[in-house]
């Protein structure tokens, strides 16, 4: 439950903070990021992890866009299942604020609440609330993307 | 010139044309110089080759071809006399003269001519023979051999339609199978839901109980988790259920896949016997009592939630069948895995997450994957991770490339990553098809969605385990290593029934697959049947309880019984949804036999503690948590999700 997942999260930041890793701030799950940190073969041109995350980069803001036009649309099941893309994507990568809130929306979309188990029978409620993670989910985004970009040195 | 000569040597003496002119060639005086008698008279000589060939082969045999002339003699079985045969002397009538001979060709010896005949006559004879007859046979043969083709080109082409038909066929029940899915999991949904408010409910109450009570956590697990439903039905759970009822009703209308798949199996005369389950009948609501034994109440529930009677007939006693039993066993599920991270050092466990650590962990043959996912980003990440282990990697981006695949190379791939949501195909619906041709590749779900219900379907329909998304690295490993057990280096299978069958417990769920589908027609024993005979294990139950119980290195092994002893410490916070929710853990493990407990149906079933734990809080990342949490801690935190 929500509750839950803050605290979680700020013990998951207290115990990852002695890895040693880049300083990637809050947004982004050290201990998952890292393990395709390790899989650069120099880590000097990190060029699998630079080009799976601008690969990222580039899906993300697909995704979005494509997301605004289903809004415009008032498509739940289409958002829901772009929520569902893009939550993989950011999970896998530990950008865990990206993914939760893409979880939010594959859940709006389902016309669910944000957990996914409540129905919410309301459509423009889902829509509404979608709207609003849309606007949080891209600021995440840009968060992360900013620490990624200067991380990468670009 | 030779018909001429045979027709002649019946007419006059027996002698062939071409020798008596030959003779009466060799008697002109005038040719002296350029052809005669040879020494002895015993042979004859071509002095002068060209003036012969210009000259006198034309008067006598009508071409001037010298080389025709020797094979004409050849034919008669003249042969050229060779010099070096004779003392390597020089030849007595000049270095570029031929000499020929035959016994019966003399000079003065005009008689003997009769006997020189064409070498071999008869073959040529039955050779002109056949000349007349050929066409007439030749006809025959290539008009048969036409009707031979055309029959073949028939047979395919029916062959072709039937499999088209087939193919049709099979996308319709896909897409049938689908909608049924989606349906079901609304089901699900709503019988979580409500079974979340009715577990909130009685968590509410027991707040006000003595929290310490709680301490060691033994005592709350199991009056938690009884009786979650037994009071009233609720108009969730009333919806529900008719809304199962009407997928009873409506089944899955037609047999053709059946007869389909029948077929195909007669056709490739496959040994395991014909998997019909994919066909109508998720009618049955009979449940046998097995299903019932990880419910202590609320047989509502276990018949809407397992409408289908996958149950039907099997043994409830017999340990192999233990596995069918939904929700039965998810404690070993959890005792296999889950503890593990805690039992291992948390040195190793960090060294092995060092790229350049990773020793290779399997022997001569490295295992081939097949990854179907259809994000990029996770496929690359999958790949690479893949690689890292030294595996063969292969990607699929749908369900279809993937069905395609594993019908392109049968027997090319050790295991799949299957994502669960992608387009065209989703994994649940490949993971049916791809059972069809492949009844034992072990089927990991790679999947972010991993509610309780999602994951049950997982393996219902035929999935061996699932993988929570974000994946990691050692979870990803740990997968592979309990599904691969034969190709670890560490491998011992004495028994080559389990080497060609090493996953047993995928045979297993090899009959969880038809769960839904199940044909009326198939019989216990048919089941039955089918678990047995892929592995052509005289005892099943061992085969399949042999993974688990190699004396392998995996610590998955040996952490279980005492994960086993751990387990009821769990039982705290929001778990005892979980367990509200599905099936009672406690009484199952009383009531089963061990061994069948440390079976392979705890695999599937691993990940369900996280997922159960996912329905309060789906967000986490498992594995990362796992490392989070060094070594067990006696009263666990009050999340209780970490576990995972």
């Amino acid at each position: 439950m929500p509750t839950d997942n803050t605290r979680r999260e700020v013990e998951d930041r207290s115990e990852e903070g002695s890895v040693g890793l880049p300083d990637l701030g809050d947004s982004i799950d050290a201990m998952t990021f890292e393990q395709i940190l390790e899989m650069d073969d120099d880590e000097d041109e990190r060029e699998f992890s630079r080009s799976i995350v601008f690969g990222f980069f580039e899906q993300a803001e697909q995704t979005f866009t494509k997301m605004d036009d289903a809004l415009k649309d008032g498509d739940l099941s289409q958002l829901s299942s772009l929520g569902h893309f893009l939550k993989g994507s950011s999970a896998t990568l530990g950008l865990t604020k990206v993914k939760d809130s893409c979880e939010k929306i594959q859940h709006y979309g389902q016309k669910k609440d944000d957990a996914g188990t409540t129905d919410e029978p309301d459509e423009a409620t889902c829509l509404s609330r979608i709207k609003e993670t849309l606007v949080a989910v891209k600021e995440e985004y840009a968060e992360v993307e900013k620490v990624l970009k200067k991380f990468y040195g670009s | 010139m030779d018909k001429g000569g045979d027709a002649g040597g019946q007419a006059a003496n027996n002698s062939s044309d071409f020798v008596r002119k030959l003779y009466k060639m060799l008697e002109d005086p005038s040719y002296e110089s350029i052809v005669r008698w040879g020494e002895g008279g015993e042979s004859f000589v071509v002095l002068e080759n060209e003036k012969f060939t210009k000259l006198i082969l034309p008067k006598h045999f009508k071409h001037s071809n010298f080389a025709s002339f020797v094979r004409q003699l050849n034919k008669y079985d003249f042969h050229k006399v060779r010099q070096n045969n004779e003392d390597n002397t020089p030849s007595p009538y000049g270095p570029n003269a031929w000499e020929f001979k035959h016994p019966e060709f003399q000079a003065n010896k005009k008689d003997s001519l009769d006997n020189i005949r064409r070498k071999a006559p008869a073959p040529r004879k039955s050779a002109q023979n056949s000349e007349d007859q050929f066409p007439a046979q030749q006809m025959d043969l290539v008009n048969s051999q036409l009707m031979a083709t055309q029959q073949q080109l028939q047979q395919l082409s029916e062959r072709y339609q039937d499999l088209a038909q087939g193919h049709m066929v099979l996308l319709q029940q896909v897409v049938q199978l689908q909608k049924f899915i989606k349906n079901h999991d609304g089901v699900m949904h709503r019988v979580i839901g409500f079974l979340h408010g009715v577990d909130a409910q009685r968590r509410n109450n027991r707040i006000r109980a003595p929290f310490a009570a709680n301490g060691s956590g033994m005592g709350v697990g199991d009056p938690l988790s009884n009786d979650p439903a037994d009071d009233h039905p609720a108009s969730p759970l009333q919806q529900a259920s008719e809304l199962l009822a009407e997928f009873s009703a409506e089944s899955l209308p037609n047999k053709e896949l059946e007869q389909m798949t029948h077929d195909y199996h007669l056709r490739h005369d496959y040994s395991t016997p014909p998997n019909d389950q994919c066909g109508p009948t998720i009618a049955s609501h009979s449940e046998t009592p097995s299903a019932h034994i990880g419910y202590q109440a609320g047989n509502d529930l276990d018949n809407m939630v397992y409408p289908v009677g996958h149950t039907n007939g099997i043994d409830p006693i017999n340990s192999e069948h233990i596995h069918n039993i939904p929700y039965a066993l998810p404690p070993n599920g959890m005792l296999q895995v889950e503890p593990m991270p805690e039992m291992i050092p948390e040195g190793s466990a960090s060294a092995s997450r060092k790229k350049g650590n990773i020793d290779s962990v399997w022997g001569m043959t490295k295992p081939r994957i097949l990854l179907v996912e259809d994000d990029k980003v996770c496929a690359r990440i999958g790949s690479k991770f893949l690689q890292a282990f030294e595996c063969g990697v292969e990607t699929a981006r749908d369900g279809l490339e993937a069905v395609n695949k594993i019908n392109n190379a049968a027997n090319h791939f050790d295991l799949i990553l299957m994502d669960i949501i992608m387009p065209h195909l989703d994994g649940v619906s490949a993971t049916v098809c791809i059972r069809e041709i492949r009844p034992n590749i072990p089927i990991i779900a790679m999947t972010s969605n991993i509610r309780a219900d999602d994951i049950d379907m997982y393996f219902r329909y035929g999935m061996n385990d699932v993988l929570p998304k974000p994946f990691t690295k050692e979870g990803m490993l740990r997968s592979l290593e309990k599904h691969l057990a034969q190709f670890k280096k560490t491998a011992q299978f004495p028994n080559p029934a389990q080497m060609a069958h090493p996953s047993g417990f995928v045979t297993s769920s090899q009959s969880h697959t038809p769960l839904g589908l199940n044909m009326t027609q198939l019989s216990a024993a048919q089941s039955i049947k089918d678990e047995t005979s892929p592995g052509k294990s005289p005892a099943p139950a061992t085969t399949w309880q042999s993974p688990n119980q190699l004396p392998g290195p995996s610590p998955l092994v040996g952490s279980s019984p005492a994960s086993y002893m751990q387990q009821p410490m769990r039982d705290t916070g929001p778990y005892g949804i979980t367990r509200g929710t599905h099936a009672h853990p406690q009484p199952v493990f009383a009531g089963q036999n061990p061994a069948a407990m440390a079976g392979p149906r705890g695999q599937p079933h691993r990940r369900q503690m996280t997922e159960m734990a996912g329905t309060s809080g789906p967000d986490e990342h498992p594995e990362k948590r796992q490392r989070m949490y060094p070594p067990p801690p006696p009263p666990p935190p009050p999340q209780g999700n970490f576990t995972q």
